[in-house]
């Protein structure tokens, strides 16, 4: 997930020296991966889109704390996936609830689905889904959007720990709910 | 990036589930955060008053001081004439009146 991208860190730079048309650069490279994740969370279109707006606002305001050298990507991701966790504990059927692993996942606006070409994409679709919330979360960030463990530990704010623990659950569930389609993978 | 062949090859076909927004969508987002930017990046006038309202603060403090400190003054000064000895010569002779 590191890369090393001397246009962004000198966009970087440029931002923290007042020069506000240099956040372009970032805005364009991160703003579909950003969305994307946003999306995974709330699962509606029209929700990510505010939070990966209310993400880039927020980074931007706080770019002077940003320390040279790093990626922005982690941070970005960081900021959009707490506020889209916050989002969800907001929604009024997570009004009064924390979202833990007991309650299950009922978030999807069908509406806004992305078009999903085959059976095998839907079943594992819906399979996510059906997976308590912190599990379907953790799950979709791992197998969909490709972190690893300790990049999900770093945009949650939870330990490494905490995300193998999610996803080993994950797994037992998803490996049940398509054993006709992967009982061919070993253990 | 994981050593689970089960996760692997999940991994390989949830890859499309990932959301793909349009470029309108992109567009517009892009437009909605750069004019939220714009709306909270300060203007030429708005720095200059930041610079200025400090200065403009610290003038009428030093006006206010200097009225006060005025106007202190001037009553020092009429007490001290009504408490100033007044010497009145008349006709080679000197009359004194106060302390």
């Amino acid at each position: 997930m590191s890369d090393d991208d001397p246009l962004e860190a000198r966009a970087i730079a440029r931002i923290q020296q007042g020069d506000a048309g240099a956040y372009d650069y970032l805005v364009s490279k991160y703003l579909r991966r950003v969305v994307s994740i946003a999306w995974g969370v709330v699962r509606n279109s029209h929700d990510a889109e505010d939070l990966a707006q209310e993400a880039f606002v927020k980074a931007y305001q706080n770019i002077g704390r940003f320390r040279a050298g790093e990626p922005f990507g982690p941070w970005i991701y960081r900021i959009v996936t707490n506020a889209a966790l916050d989002a969800l504990k907001h929604r009024t059927k997570f009004k009064h609830e924390t979202i833990t692993d007991s309650e299950p996942a009922a978030r999807r606006d069908d509406a806004t689905l992305p078009a999903m070409s085959n059976e095998i994409e839907q079943r594992i679709d819906a399979a996510i889904e059906e997976l308590p919330e912190m599990q379907r979360i953790v799950a979709r960030l791992h197998l969909v959007e490709e972190f690893d463990h300790q990049q999900i530990a770093g945009m949650m704010d939870v330990s490494e720990g905490t995300v193998r623990s999610h996803l080993s659950l994950a797994r037992k569930k998803l490996r049940e709910k398509l054993a006709d389609l992967y009982g061919d993978v070993d253990d | 990036m994981t050593d689970d062949p089960f996760f692997e090859r999940l991994r390989s076909d949830a890859r499309t589930l990932r959301h793909q927004p349009d470029e309108l969508t992109l567009a517009r987002i892009r437009a909605r955060i750069q004019a939220h930017l714009e709306r909270a990046e300060p203007s030429v006038a708005d720095l200059l008053a930041a610079w200025f309202r400090p200065l403009i603060a610290s003038a009428a403090a030093l006006a206010l001081i200097a009225a006060i400190g005025t106007s202190v003054v001037r009553s020092n000064e009429d007490v001290s004439i009504v408490d100033t000895d007044i010497e009145i010569t008349m006709a080679g002779e000197s009359w004194r009146v106060g302390d």
